[in-house]
């Protein structure tokens, strides 16, 4: 059951992607200043807490690692780091395209674009120490990963006390039901989505440590041979 | 009081090295003249309304990058002999080492503001704010660096330890302190703009720099130390030998 | 219709008479003209597809990218685990 999870996460996020494109095109009601521009917001809101979640889930991750010195904390927080660099990058490309259309130029230095972009920029970090650094530099990336998740709070402040024209919390916090019920689907959607592969991509690092692991028994083992033949 | 006697015995000590050759202070300090430099011929010709915006960028940007400079300084000296491992087994808080190594970048830091504000001020001629309200500008540089120093501190020092290849400070330190120079770059320019809620940004920019000491302090024990590491350095090298004999067949 | 500001009435105290005024108002043709323009606006902002497919298409294609980076990835473990498996019986 354990090993289907992440396969059945991904199998119902199938089942819930036609149902939330066909909400989000033919049951809601075109934003009235906006235009059909506004759809791209059902998955570009989604992916924004994703990626914020999975900063979240990465530093909390990364502390348990530090703590505990545990593989598969590591293994979650990098998984974790990989998804929120997808979603983020999501994020910053949708973004651009959908203030194209509203307000008529991609990138306008708005606190919370530039603040999510650091996020990114964090994450890549991360990644960066994580993938090319030595093996003495995990604790390092571990501590950055911490520092990117306080940031995350520090991003939703600065939107509050830098007033710009990106569409604020409240106007989300205070959007009408009929489209909030189509957000519903495509945030289980995209979540399920991200869900799916973060625990695959789990498995994969874990099964990567057992294979290291094997090896170096495996050469233990031919070592002691040859001491054996001579 | 025994983590504040440590500190200062550290910090004394560090004090007494680096006034023996001046190195870091006087290779961040020019670093920060080279800057200046660089933003005169660049920037020395924009209108005045248009210095108050490269003002605060190039203030924060100067001192990112000289930060930055002294923190791979400061500990290239540990790093050249493995002298923090040392330092780490001695029977020191390692609170103690950390406050005494941050105390010294911002030490260093400060004496390159020393150059680099006045500096400005000569460039800009819209800098005047800065010199009509020193006290008010002297505390929002030593915040600020403050912030700065306090996550740089943390990264350098983890760094320093790990032998051979490793991965440049600049590319993980400016990612992460860039919340910390996007305050005080607002903050810097509500001053030039002598807006009246100046003491305000200040207050934020102490707040943010108490919570990132906070947890660089408390990180920095977990980060240096955290016991041995699950594999020997060798075996990664040895894991890798396995498998490409297994590859090649029998070798 | 922003674009057309109406212009000014004639003064209020001008005297009612059916001698012959000139007709103030808008020509027809610019009516037209500015009507044109604002449908075409509306169509533009109502049925702006070209951003959407961009947008969902960036999405899709993130997704599906990070997808074949973890297939290949799991082949390639796949692969070690049998080249240890074949190395540990060799020995054996």
């Amino acid at each position: 059951m354990k090993r289907a999870l992440p396969y059945v996460l991904l199998v119902a996020a199938a089942a819930i992607y036609p149902y939330a494109v066909a909400r989000v095109f033919l049951d809601t009601p075109i934003e009235r200043q906006m235009g059909t521009a506004f759809k791209i917001f059902f998955f570009h809101v989604p992916m924004g807490w994703l990626c914020m979640l999975m900063a979240l889930i990465c530093g909390v991750a990364a502390a348990v690692e530090l703590r505990r010195r545990s593989q598969t904390a590591a293994a979650v927080a990098l998984a974790a780091a990989e998804l929120g660099f997808v979603c983020g990058l999501g994020v910053l490309l949708t973004g651009p395209i959908w203030g194209n259309a509203t307000w008529g130029k991609p990138w306008t230095g708005d606190a919370r674009q530039v603040s999510t972009a650091l996020l990114w920029l964090v994450i890549a970090a991360y990644l960066v120490v994580r993938h090319y650094g030595p093996s003495s530099n995990r604790r390092l990336a571990a501590a950055l990963a911490i520092f990117g998740a306080i940031d995350v709070p520090v991003i939703y402040q600065a939107v509050k006390w830098w007033k710009t024209q990106h569409p604020t919390t409240e106007v989300v916090g205070s959007l009408p039901p009929a489209l909030w019920a189509s957000l519903w689907p495509a945030l289980g959607a995209i979540a399920l989505t991200v869900f799916g592969l973060l625990g695959i991509r789990i498995r994969q690092l874990l099964l990567a440590d057992a294979l290291d692991e094997g090896w170096a028994r495996q050469s233990d083992l031919a070592a002691a041979k040859e001491v054996r033949h001579e | 009081m025994r983590l504040l006697r440590q500190t200062r015995l550290l910090l004394v000590a560090e004090l007494r090295q680096e006034l023996r050759s001046l190195e870091v202070v006087i290779s961040s300090a020019f670093f920060a003249v080279v800057m200046l430099a660089l933003f005169a011929l660049s920037l020395g010709a924009l209108s005045p309304s248009a210095q108050l915006s490269a003002i605060p960028g190039a203030l924060w940007l100067s001192v990112a990058f000289v930060g930055a400079l002294t923190l791979t300084r400061v500990f290239d000296r540990e790093r050249e002999s493995d002298t923090l491992r040392a330092l780490l087994i001695a029977p020191v808080d390692r609170l103690a080492i950390y406050l005494a190594k941050a105390a010294l970048a911002l030490l260093v830091v400060l004496i390159s503001t020393l150059v680099l504000v006045p500096g400005l001020c000569v460039i800009f001629p819209a800098a005047a704010p800065i010199v009509e309200r020193p006290l008010l500008s002297a505390a929002m540089v030593v915040l600020g660096c403050v912030g700065y120093v306090a996550v740089g501190t943390l990264f350098a020092a983890g760094l320093a330890q790990g032998g051979g290849k490793n991965v440049l400070l600049s590319l993980i330190l400016h990612p992460l302190t860039t919340p910390v120079l996007m305050f005080n770059l607002v903050a810097t320019r509500a001053l030039l703009e002598r807006h009246p809620g100046t003491g305000e940004y200040l207050g934020r920019m102490a707040a943010l720099d108490v919570l990132l000491l906070a947890v660089a302090a408390w990180l920095f024990e977990p980060v240096l130390v955290g016991g041995a590491p699950r594999r020997a350095p060798g075996d990664d090298a040895r894991i890798a030998a396995a498998r490409a004999r297994a590859r090649g067949g029998r070798p | 219709m922003n674009e057309l500001t109406p212009p000014p009435t004639p003064a209020a105290g001008a005297p009612a008479s059916d001698e012959y005024a000139p007709a103030i108002g808008f020509a027809a043709k610019d009516v037209e003209q500015v009507r044109i323009y604002e449908a075409k606006a509306e169509q533009k902002v109502a049925r702006d597809y070209q951003h959407i497919v961009w947008a969902y298409g960036v999405l899709w294609a993130l997704f599906a990218a990070y997808g074949i980076f973890l297939w290949r990835r799991s082949a390639r473990l796949r692969a070690d685990m049998d080249a240890l498996r074949r190395a540990l019986d060799a020995r054996a």
